[in-house]
């Protein structure tokens, strides 16, 4: 059905884009083009980019080609006389026979040069860092030397962000040490790979580790369910069970046996639920229970447990939802802003400035010449004896 | 994602074919005006070539490049369209033809 789409709406930029060059009338030329943009802006919307879609439709079709119809109509230039300077006799097939060998040449080569279709789809690691240390109030995270956390508070997490592929090295400090000098509290090498989100829980009290809870963010296969990836980050107990609490005479277990720094996915059904969490060789005094914990659907939760420090030494355990969409809104708005603002943040304000010294620059040209102030001839007063007889002198005999 | 039905080189031909129209425009039109709207159809189908290898290799780059060639074609159409006017003022034609102040 794509390829059908694809093949009509190509034939209909092609035609528009044939007419724009035949057509008399610039006016029309200018509809045509318009027509064509829009073509293009679907092409965008089958192409997973739909902010490009939308900005296509704005900014092309909605500004440039108004203003060239603006000019249009305000040079009055719909019809162009033939002119009277000749052309040289043979441009005009010349051109059109270069340019079909172009064509043919190019098309060629696309279509018999083997593009590199190996592994398409890849969408790039994401990483993010979780504080589950006791006893560090806030740590920074580094991978291969740059930052991707800062001033992590206790049972906070880091923002996503964006790697390629490949092999890192990730180091977790206290916040404010100097990462080239300063010993790291954790330090570990991994591997990422397209397609995936990774969530790196640092837990420990004493010996501090890393765990790593990938959550694949690839098509849902059971709708209706949430996607759920528990860590369990209570140091003094080897290991909790999580039980389904909501009827109490009828508790289902979620994860049985979940050892302290392991990271375990399991799929519930939505609803909203109370979870009780349970030590180890003991399901009837729970260690906490966590009321009204809402599941939608089609969502990737990574639950952390932990313990929090309270002021006065007590402990209570606390449950840490963090979400990450299942599916990553490619080419939405989310996505390009936040390319846009962290690796392309130069471009964006040097294109900016561009912008600016455009507009500056139309209002210069199109401005009427001022005046031209000529300079004010001052007449001196005419000295009144010029040209005017003197009488005979009465002196002098 | 699941595999695109449409190939990346259907749509990199598309870009081509439109470009190339683009480039018979820049040559054999005379209207100044139609000149400059077929440069607007040759960047078009270069942002649909890069949107199609965004799509392709999962990179959010190219969407991004687009953006910035769309506002780089905005901020040229703006200065470009003012010149023309600028010169349509003392010249009273547009005719590319006989705009040959440069000469001698």
């Amino acid at each position: 059905m794509e390829l059908t789409l694809f093949v009509i709406i190509g034939a209909v930029s092609v035609a528009a884009a044939a007419m724009m060059l035949i057509s008399e009338n610039a006016v029309h030329s200018a509809l045509f083009l318009i027509l064509n943009l829009a073509c293009i802006a679907f092409f965008f919307l089958m192409l997973d980019a739909p902010f490009l879609a939308m900005v296509q439709i704005t900014v092309y079709a909605g500004a440039i080609m108004v203003l060239f119809l603006f000019v249009i109509m305000l040079l009055g230039a719909e019809r162009v006389e033939p002119s009277r300077q000749p052309r040289f006799r043979w441009l005009t097939p010349m051109v059109i026979v270069l340019t079909l060998i172009f064509l043919v040449t190019t098309s060629v080569a696309i279509v018999d040069g083997k593009i590199n279709l190996t592994e398409p789809q890849q969408i790039q690691p994401r990483v993010r860092v979780v504080h589950a240390l006791e006893d560090v109030p806030q740590i920074d995270a580094y991978l291969n030397g740059a930052p991707i956390a800062q001033g992590l508070a206790f049972l906070e997490n880091g923002d996503f962000s964006t790697h390629n592929p490949g092999r890192y090295t990730v180091a977790v400090f206290p916040a404010g040490a100097d990462p080239k000098t300063a010993s790291p509290l954790v330090e570990q090498t991994i591997d990422l790979q397209s397609g995936e989100a990774l969530s790196l829980t640092a837990v420990g009290r004493s010996t501090p580790k890393l765990v790593l809870a990938t959550e694949d963010l690839s098509y849902n296969e059971k709708k209706g369910t949430a996607r759920i990836t528990a860590i369990n980050a209570l140091p003094d107990r080897d290991w909790v069970s999580v039980f389904n609490d909501s009827s109490p005479d009828d508790r289902r277990v979620l994860i049985d046996k979940l050892d302290f720094g392991v990271a375990e996915t399991i799929q519930v059904e939505m609803g909203t639920y109370t979870i009780g969490l349970y030590p180890s060789g003991n399901d009837r005094n729970s260690l906490a229970e966590f009321k009204d914990e809402k599941l939608d659907a089609d969502v990737s939760l990574l639950w952390v447990f932990a313990e929090e420090r309270r002021p006065d030494n007590s402990f209570v355990n606390r449950l840490v939802p963090l979400q990450t969409s299942t599916n990553p809104s490619f080419g939405g708005p989310s996505h390009v802003g936040q390319l846009l603002f962290s690796v392309y943040v130069l471009p964006f304000e040097m294109v900016s400035l561009l912008l600016l010294v455009a507009m500056i620059g139309a209002i210069v040209l199109t401005h009427e010449a001022l005046p031209v102030r000529r300079k004010v001839e001052r007449r001196l007063a005419v000295n009144p004896t010029v040209g005017v007889e003197q009488p005979a002198s009465s002196e002098g005999k | 994602m699941k595999t695109p039905e449409v190939a990346v080189e259907l749509y990199v031909l598309l870009s081509a074919i439109l470009f190339i129209m683009g480039v018979m425009g820049v040559l054999l039109r005379r209207n100044a005006i139609l000149v400059f709207m077929s440069v607007e159809l040759m960047l078009n189908a270069g942002n649909l070539a890069l949107a199609a290898f965004a799509r392709q290799w999962a990179n959010g780059d190219g969407l991004l490049m687009v953006f910035f060639v769309m506002t780089v074609a905005a901020s040229e159409v703006a200065v470009g369209l003012a010149l023309i006017v600028a010169i349509f003022r003392t010249e009273k034609a547009i005719d590319i033809d006989e705009l040959h102040l440069l000469k001698d």
